[in-house]
């Protein structure tokens, strides 16, 4: 995750301390020490969904699937989670609205000293359920919107989506739960983007996190969907020139991107362009901190059914399983070849990630996609949209 | 005599919503044991073996599969509420009668 806001703009916000080891640095409450080498762990809680999003990486479906981690269950995973020191858990889905016990795993996780955080359409997001929620201990909800409406509504299957997530984004506010939006990038969407963060913005959210297709689920699907390299550059590019306009404007909106470390080099480059060397600089600092693609490293996914993946977009490889081993255990063992690989994999990445200046920023970006699309996990990202004399060492 | 209390039988849930799952065991030197390395997900054997030998090929000289429902797990730390207890007379499902 890469904040443009704070690396352009140098917003102060409060996951700095996690992505940039900047905790010392900050005004506002950050996560710090040990807890930073732990991975943020997405727990998919449920298959099931009141939706069927197009881009879907869980494949999410309208049915319960069998299997799924009882409330108890999941106490115990929280507690070897806890144990461990992960310092953030995303409660995610399928839609982790429809299970009950979302209010009573938000309550334990929090008890527990874990930051619980939401990814949600937010069409099921009630006054009652967002005041529940909050008072449970809900830190932060992601609400996903994927264009204006009509679009939003064609890709999440389900006409009225868009108005439902807006009253659910409403709700949260409402009830003094801080509220962003989750908005994944394709062709079909890309030309909304801006309009959405102004419609948005409107409503009272400051947040805006933008995820880059990965290949996963029915995603893997949708391939031809995702923008080209040239077209994502240009996205990516479009965002860091509106966040700086809101933020001349005195309007202090944090914006991130997800899933495709190709950003961290291309902020350096905007920066060197647009800025000043300084700034590039500084920002290389930053992200050298922030460490690259966090594959097997910083972010790690629990399904449904207790199979721990190497991503939430990952789902077609499994590590383990919790009912087997703590999650502990399994993302502790080094013996697992391709685990030490991805962890060890400066002198793997091969084409152009070899020899690329921003390796040590990048790592190659989504392994996931270059898996995809080159069966090879080492192989690079086909969504690095870096161009040549970009990522040639400078002497 | 060997330890035979406190096993209880594991993940009869099943782990794969979308396609079968499939357990990889992979081996890199003859004297090596083999290694489970977790699993994966695919419609048919084909596909799984495709998968498992894309993640797997070049670190191993023998890789197995196996069908995740297909083996029998035994553990005595396990957090499966639905785990099924096992006694000297064998496994016994939630009413008590012989599985």
């Amino acid at each position: 995750m890469i904040s443009i806001s704070k690396l352009l703009c140098g917003l102060d916000a409060e996951g700095d301390g996690l992505r940039y080891d900047a905790a010392g640095e900050s005004a506002k409450p950050q996560i710090t020490d040990h807890k930073q080498r732990r991975p943020v762990v997405v727990w998919n809680l449920t298959k099931q969904c009141n939706l069927s999003c197009s881009h879907c990486y869980a494949a999410a479906d309208t049915e319960t699937a069998d299997g799924e981690l009882t409330t108890e269950e999941g106490k115990r995973v929280l507690d070897d989670l806890a144990d461990y020191g992960v310092p953030v858990v995303l409660f995610s889905g399928g839609e982790p609205l429809v299970r009950d016990d979302l209010p009573e795993l938000i309550e334990y996780a929090d008890a527990s000293g874990i930051r619980p955080v939401l990814s949600t359409n937010g069409t099921l997001i009630t006054t009652e359920i967002a005041r529940e929620l909050r008072e449970a201990g809900l830190k932060y909800a992601g609400i996903s919107v994927d264009g204006l409406p009509e679009r939003n509504d064609a890709f999440r299957g389900q006409d009225g989506a868009f108005d439902a997530a807006v009253r659910g984004i409403r709700a949260c506010l409402d009830a003094g739960l801080k509220t962003g939006l989750r908005y994944t990038i394709t062709e079909r969407n890309a030309a909304d983007l801006p309009a959405v963060v102004d419609l948005l913005h409107d409503e009272g959210v400051d947040r805006f996190c933008f995820y880059h297709l990965d290949y996963g689920g029915r995603g893997a699907g949708i391939v031809d969907a995702d923008l080209s390299p040239e077209e994502k550059r240009a996205a990516v590019k479009q965002l860091c020139d509106l966040t700086r306009r809101y933020h001349d404007h005195g309007d202090e909106i944090e914006t991130l991107l997800v899933g495709n470390y190709t950003d961290a080099a291309y902020l350096v480059e905007y920066a060197r362009q647009h800025l000043s060397e300084a700034n590039a600089e500084r920002i290389d600092d930053y992200l050298r901190r922030n460490g690259g693609d966090p594959t097997g490293e910083r972010v790690a996914d629990i399904d449904y059914q207790g199979n721990v993946h190497l991503t939430q977009f990952w789902q077609n490889y499994s590590l383990g399983n919790v009912r087997d081993r703590p999650f502990s255990a399994i993302w502790d063992d080094d013996s697992n070849p391709l685990l030490e690989a991805l962890r060890n994999r400066e002198q793997r990445l091969s084409g152009r990630c070899a020899d690329c200046q921003y390796q040590d920023i990048c790592r190659g970006a989504s392994r996931l996609r270059a898996l995809s699309v080159h069966d090879d996990p080492f192989a690079p990202d086909p969504q690095c949209y870096l161009k040549e004399d970009e990522i040639v060492p400078t002497v | 005599m060997a330890e035979q209390s406190n096993w209880s039988r594991v993940g009869e849930q099943p782990r794969d919503a979308v396609d079968r799952e499939w357990e990889v065991f992979i081996r890199n030197e003859s004297r090596d044991p083999l290694q489970h390395v977790g699993s994966v997900s695919a419609p048919t054997i084909e596909t799984a073996r495709t998968q498992a030998t894309t993640l797997f090929g070049r670190y191993a000289t023998d890789l197995w599969l196996c069908p995740a429902t297909d083996v029998r797990r035994y553990s005595r730390t396990t957090i499966d509420e639905r785990a099924v207890s096992v006694d000297s007379e064998g496994e016994r499902d939630e009413r008590g009668h012989s599985a």
